[in-house]
């Protein structure tokens, strides 16, 4: 139980920055503008429940990143309930994407290094 | 667990209680289409489960409601509007603060909104009181109730329209989207609802009163800001262009020369003056439109 709870808390911190990439990545390579639901169903896909994120929670990411000017919304009606926001990345957001898959690839490559001890730790 | 959707989105609205109204607006339509389009999905792929086992996987999937408040406290207290009001208290000194509104964004949006008000005031006063007038004159026709009915709709149309204005130039943050209904609610219910709506009629009210406030608020500030520019420009005109300070029929009067430099300051003053008045009323617009546009949760 207390793992269990450690390791939640682990996953949560991950996935505080990651999720915006993720979010970001995937409008990126959407030729169409996308919905809330459909983005959800398309993590849902590819994440075999391994993360511990809402889909809730994406919602009010998406909000922000779009008050960051990261993203551009329109809203549509909808035939099955309230209308939908639609989102697509900005030029903004594409650049800012860039600098982030940068920013991801050293973080990963570092920690992948210390984990595979190919980084020398012992101290001399 | 949850009965429905309305069940879960109540509780929803209890979690982010004390948030800004028009987040929770947002927030409730974001939630009730995703459950509602997770819903209609999985009744397609398991007809034959009980609709509340549906709800609770698809809940579990989604987030409680907790969590999803507790995930939009966190990050809406990160987020501000463009040129929004800083929060904390003001501790320059006066001086600072008093010429410094001459690099503050807000100030000139607040001053732009005001002197655009009058143009949009003619248009809402014009919307409302044609949309009035039509509908009483035609309800004795049989396209009068339809004709009412679209006037009615149109009324939140532009109660969102104008809260995005509020938004980007007054700093007050406003709803993005409509309030959404039920899903499946036919055209006359969703009718009664907005006549029902105490919002539908405190809008109807804004839009009349825009015209007034725009008249007013229009002549006030291109007043300050014509006589603000004439004392700048003052010395150009006197000793270029040889224009006088006024001229009467009997005569015209010019400002002896000593007196330029202080009037080109006087000028200045007056623009920060200006800048600070128009913070000021923009602050106070914005709160009418906050209360008359924007639902009580």
């Amino acid at each position: 139980m207390d793992d269990q709870d450690a390791n939640r808390k682990f996953q949560k911190e991950l996935n505080a920055g990651a999720v915006a990439l993720v979010l970001l990545s995937v409008l990126d390579q959407s030729q169409v503008p996308l919905y809330g639901y459909q983005i959800a169903k398309l993590l849902e896909k590819h994440g075999d429940k391994i993360s511990v994120v809402k889909q809730g929670s994406l919602y009010p990411v998406l909000r922000s990143l779009e008050k960051g000017g990261l993203l551009d919304s329109n809203v549509e009606p909808s035939v099955t309930g309230p209308p939908r926001r639609y989102y697509r990345i900005t030029p903004n957001g594409r650049e800012i994407l860039a600098q982030w898959v940068a920013i991801w690839q050293q973080n990963t490559s570092f920690v992948e290094a210390i984990l595979e001890g190919t980084v020398d730790v012992s101290e001399r | 667990m949850y009965q429905n959707v309305e069940a879960y989105l109540s509780e929803l609205r209890e979690g982010l209680s004390g948030l800004d109204p028009a987040t929770i607006q947002d927030a409730l339509a974001d939630a009730e289409d995703h459950l509602q389009s997770a819903l209609e999905q999985a009744r397609r792929e398991h007809p034959e489960a009980a609709p509340e086992s549906l709800l609770s996987a698809i809940i579990a999937d989604f987030g409680t409601p907790q969590e999803i408040a507790k995930a939009y406290r966190e990050i809406e207290v990160r987020l501000t509007p463009p040129f929004a009001p800083v929060k904390k208290k003001d501790t320059r000194p006066f001086y600072v603060r008093f010429f410094g509104v001459l690099g503050e964004p807000r100030a000139y949006a607040a001053l732009l909104y005001l002197l655009t008000s009058i143009v949009t005031g003619v248009l809402y006063f014009t919307w409302a009181v044609t949309g009035v007038s039509l509908s009483v004159g035609l309800m004795v026709l049989i396209f009068g109730l339809p004709f009412f009915g679209l006037f009615v709709f149109s009324i939140q149309g532009l109660a969102l329209v104008e809260g995005r204005l509020v938004e980007a130039l007054l700093g007050v943050r406003m709803p993005r989207r409509q309030m959404p209904f039920r899903a499946g609610t036919g055209i006359w219910k969703k009718f009664v609802a907005r006549l029902k709506d105490r919002r539908t009629w405190t809008t109807l009210a804004y839009l009349v009163l825009q015209l007034p406030f725009g008249i007013i608020h229009f002549t006030i500030f291109i007043v300050l800001l014509a006589y603000s520019l004439q004392l700048m420009a003052l010395p150009v005109l006197q000793l270029v262009f040889d224009q006088p300070l006024i001229s009467f029929s009997f005569g015209k009067y010019f400002v002896p020369l000593w007196s330029m430099p202080l009037l080109f300051i006087a000028g200045i003053l007056d623009v920060i003056v200006l800048l600070h008045l128009a913070k000021f009323v923009g602050r106070q617009h914005g709160a009418m439109a906050k209360a008359l546009l924007v639902q009580r949760a």
